[in-house]
């Protein structure tokens, strides 16, 4: 068991090492001018004395490999230096948009697990009847249109003809209420949802029809349970360890969705930071959110695979069987 | 006074390929406290008939008739009625334990919900002590430990007991059992069958047992039916039935038992293959494949004649006015469909003495996921003479499949030596340097044709492949003339070149698998449970087949089998594994005569015997 754990922390770190190492480097080699994230259009007008002392300043100026060195031991002790464009510690300039990604992700990502769940039930239930043809033909279309596309025609429905709902930001100017924040997360919580919704659901429709083709689904049958009763009791539950390691992997392309929906309806969140922060090579503000992101998405895989590794008997019986 | 009363029974299955007529016009009664068997082949209908009983037909299956039992007609119940009898007064065993029960519940949970859906109320307590009473019922040891296992922590036997535990938990009135031994190694079956034997008496429990197996029922049965195409043709007592049969297709079936045709020089077998259920039968379904057909078998369907109160038997052979038919005579005549082929029986050209494969301490170990070892054989040494048959026997798991795998260098890395007519298959130079001759003369049947042939190849095809690979040309000059010498060769016509392998019955695929192997001349034949997926009377047209060819191409064959009867007609010599070792080999007759080991003795005594008498 330890050594289990112990295996896969040791995998976890590193990543982390090999994706760290991977971001600076490559950030740092990409054609672009940091300095322009920190001085702004003052830039242009420098002298190449400023300049030469900005970058040193900045420590810019050293071999890739000495700045990597002085970055591991810095975010060793917490500090991952200011952000260039924020001028104030890029640890603070996250947490600072970190909840609204977390709202739009976090409460997107429940959301997509129980509709999903409650479709490819739904669906399964109704296996090719009408009910079951409309929802996989509505899903399919909907989960083949890019993001970026269903967001730009929500705004030109909701908001710009329809006026219902605003068509970007966290919140209006000014105003700071919860109704309103509200209203600010309906359109992009829908493109999450909708980017992301019918993919699992129609796996769990298929799970759960093969499940039911399964032979103790006869015995279950044999031994007088309803067809209801077969169907929660037997095959959602066998088929939840999948689905909860399938749903683990997907929490980083769910945070994918929300970085590209982020960027389109100029929602607050990290996405829009890390967009920024790569674009203008804010460079230590660009580490560390590749480095959450990074183990998100590490995070995701791993608790896939331990559910799958030790929770479903299934998996043990495998194993079982290789040793007789 | 009957329990259960079937009248007119039919059932017609929705397909796309045409609607088939699964069960015809069945009539049946059981009385209480009987065991009643169905035998048929595969497709006859009498798995069907039994799930009809208790209403688990697919929705594409309509069912008509009368089914009445517990004062009630079952056939036109709701669910939800059928809710309340299921597993109450009617339970069922199936043929499978490794996939009928749920992996990811514990086995006394399992046990438990059968419990509780028909007592809601029942107190946690109580039903818990239950559990126990019925694993210790069924003969589990340890009930504490073991319903908080998992079914992967249990082997195939415990699976089925397990099974039979939810089976019997409400104490039903009727218990079907769907070919519950079929999936079982042989020493396991004759347990599971004791059991179901001592607790059927135990609870008075009225039976209904289907199998295609004939020793099986005739271990446990009072009365059994035969039923061919969807209809009963013959029922009686066991030993009516056993003892005097009078359908010509009962008795065929008996006859194409291994056990009667011991020290002859071919099996008996039933010509051609059970039929198509599509069709609409005019007249006796079975008239194509009997010997004795008379004109009245292919215009009207004879109906059940009484042979004794009990005794019944569809056949116009029973009419008054037929020819008399002493079946017996049957004996001699021994079909030869076969053509007989330039073949004579060939020398290689080396020496008899010499044997042909030679196996000095084999091991072979596999390694496991966290550094663990499992040793499927354990040193084991044999030699397979040329022109010789070595038959192989042993559990599922005892390592047989490994030594042939090993044999045919599927595995490498193998401790030991092996010599294939003096060439080290455990050198890889070697192998590398002879890898033509060894690819042509060393030749692989699985048991699974379905799966060992590309289903999307044509069968012309798959039987040139082995010349298309190596760019040889065959003897016959044209592939296709080669592919249709070769399946004439198996007892096919061309008709079949361009069909593909799911086209096919299961016999016929084996046999395009035997065309496949033997295209190349080979001199050892590895033959890994060729018949265990065919259906009785094919088994013995397939082991004839084998034999044929021996005899005509002289080749050696590795004959790996769990059926013993078989062996023993068919092989010369006979290994028996255990484990993974070797524990008993020597000449067939001497093994089956005088068995030294206990496990040999074990698995002797385990084959069900048929019938009293002889018929």
């Amino acid at each position: 068991m330890i050594r289990y754990y112990g295996g896969k922390i040791l995998i976890f770190i590193v990543s982390i090492f090999v994706l760290s190492f991977l971001v600076f480097t490559v950030s740092r080699m990409a054609p672009g001018d940091p300095l322009v994230s920190y001085y702004g259009d003052r830039v242009e007008k420098m002298t190449p004395e400023e300049r030469e002392h900005a970058e040193n300043r900045l420590g810019l100026r050293d071999p890739i490999l000495t700045q990597y060195q002085r970055f591991l031991e810095k975010s060793m002790q917490g500090d991952f230096g200011i952000s260039y464009k924020y001028k104030r510690s890029a640890t603070e300039v996250v947490l600072d948009r970190l909840p609204y990604t977390l709202v739009l992700g976090g409460v997107g990502f429940v959301l997509i697990f129980s509709l999903a769940l409650l479709l490819g039930i739904v669906c399964a239930v109704h296996e090719d009847r009408l009910l079951d043809q409309i929802i996989c033909k509505v899903g399919t279309v909907t989960s083949c249109i890019p993001e970026f596309w269903v967001s730009l025609m929500l705004i030109l429905i909701f908001a710009v003809e329809l006026k219902l709902l605003p068509s970007s930001g966290a919140h209006s100017l000014r105003v700071d209420t919860l109704s309103d924040r509200l209203l600010h997360l309906i359109l992009p919580m829908t493109v999450v949802v909708l980017g992301h919704l019918w993919y699992y659901a129609y796996m769990i429709r298929n799970k759960i029809l093969e499940e039911i083709r399964r032979d103790y689904v006869l015995l279950a049958k044999a031994k007088g349970l309803s067809k209801r009763k077969i169907l929660y009791r037997h095959c959602v539950r066998n088929m939840i360890p999948s689905y909860l390691s399938l749903m683990a992997i997907s929490v980083p392309h769910i945070l994918g969705g929300t970085y590209i929906v982020e960027t389109v309806f100029s929602f607050p969140g990290i996405g829009t930071l890390a967009y920024e922060s790569a674009r203008f090579h804010d460079y230590n503000l660009l580490m560390l959110l590749s480095l959450l992101s990074g183990m998100v998405v590490i995070l995701g895989n791993m608790v896939a695979q331990i559910i799958n590794e030790r929770i479903d008997p299934r998996i043990q019986a495998k194993e079982a069987m290789h040793e007789r | 006074m009957s329990l259960i009363e079937i009248k007119n029974l039919n059932v017609n299955y929705k397909t796309t390929r045409g609607e088939v007529h699964a069960v015809r016009g069945v009539n049946l009664s059981v009385a209480k406290g009987e065991v009643l068997a169905i035998v048929g082949e595969s497709g006859c209908g009498k798995s069907a008939l039994l799930k009809s009983v208790m209403g688990l037909m697919p929705a594409n299956a309509v069912v008509t008739g009368q089914v009445s039992a517990f004062d009630r007609e079952l056939v036109s119940l709701r669910e939800k009625e059928w809710q309340g009898i299921r597993g109450k007064q009617i339970s069922m065993l199936f043929q499978d334990p490794m996939t009928t029960l749920n992996p990811t519940m514990t086995i006394g949970s399992q046990i438990a919900e059968a419990l509780l859906i028909h007592h809601p109320k029942m107190e946690k307590e109580k039903v818990r002590k239950r559990v126990y009473e019925l694993l210790s019922l069924v003969g589990i040891k340890e009930p504490e430990v073991r319903a908080k296992q998992y079914p992967y922590q249990f082997s195939g036997g415990m699976r089925q007991r397990s099974v039979l535990a939810i089976a019997i938990a409400n104490e039903p009135e009727l218990l079907l059992a769907d070919e519950p031994t079929t999936a079982l190694d042989v020493t396991v079956q004759a347990q599971i069958l004791g059991l179901l034997q001592e607790i059927q008496k135990k609870l008075n429990m009225t039976t209904i047992l289907v199998s295609h197996d004939l020793r099986v029922v005739s271990s446990i049965a009072d009365r059994v039916a035969v039923m061919y195409a969807g209809k009963i043709v013959e029922i009686g007592t066991r030993d009516e039935i056993f003892g005097d049969p009078k359908h010509p297709y009962t008795w065929g079936l008996l006859r194409s038992l291994p056990e009667y045709s011991q020290g002859k020089e071919m099996l008996f077998t039933i010509p051609g293959m059970p039929p198509d259920l599509r069709q609409d039968f005019v007249g006796d379904a079975f008239a194509p494949r009997n010997r004795y057909a008379l004109q009245i078998d292919y215009e009207e369907e004879p109906p059940l004649f009484a042979v004794s109160d009990t005794h019944k038997a569809a056949t116009w052979l029973l009419d008054e006015r037929a020819p008399r038919v002493d079946f017996s005579a049957m004996d001699m005549v021994h079909e030869v469909s076969m053509e007989e082929h330039e073949h004579a029986p060939r020398n290689h050209g080396e020496d008899p003495e010499k044997p042909l494969v030679s196996i000095n301490h084999l091991t072979k170990d596999f390694e496991l996921p966290g550094k663990k070892k499992m040793t499927a054989v354990k040193d084991v040494s044999f030699s397979i003479m040329p022109g010789e048959i070595f038959g192989l026997v042993g559990e599922s798991g005892s390592g047989k499949s490994t030594v042939a795998r090993c044999i045919m260098n599927a595995y490498t890395d193998f401790e030991g030596e092996i010599f294939y007519d003096e060439i080290p298959l455990h050198d890889r130079m070697a192998r590398r340097r002879e890898r033509r001759r060894l690819s042509t003369e060393r030749q692989m049947i699985f048991q699974d044709s379905a799966s060992s042939l590309n289903g999307r190849m044509k069968i012309s095809d798959i039987v040139t492949e082995p010349f298309r690979i190596r760019h040889e040309k065959p003897k016959r000059g044209s592939l296709k003339k080669e592919a249709a010498y070769q399946l004439s060769y198996v007892g096919m016509d061309e008709g079949y070149l361009n069909k593909h392998p799911g086209e096919l019955s299961g016999g016929q695929r084996q046999r395009v698998a035997i065309a496949r192997a033997v295209a190349t001349d080979p001199k050892l034949l590895i033959a890994d449970e060729p018949i265990a997926a065919l259906d009785v009377s094919i088994q013995a047209q397939i082991i004839n087949l084998f034999k044929h060819l021996q005899e005509e191409h002289g080749f050696s064959i590795l004959f790996i089998a769990h059926d013993l009867a078989m062996v023993r007609f068919l092989c010369d010599r006979v290994g028996v594994m255990v484990d993974g070792e070797m524990v008993e080999m020597g000449e067939t007759e001497e093994i089956f005569a005088n068995p030294r080991h206990a496990y040999t003795k074990e698995l002797l005594a385990a084959i069900p015997k048929i019938g009293k008498e002889r018929p």
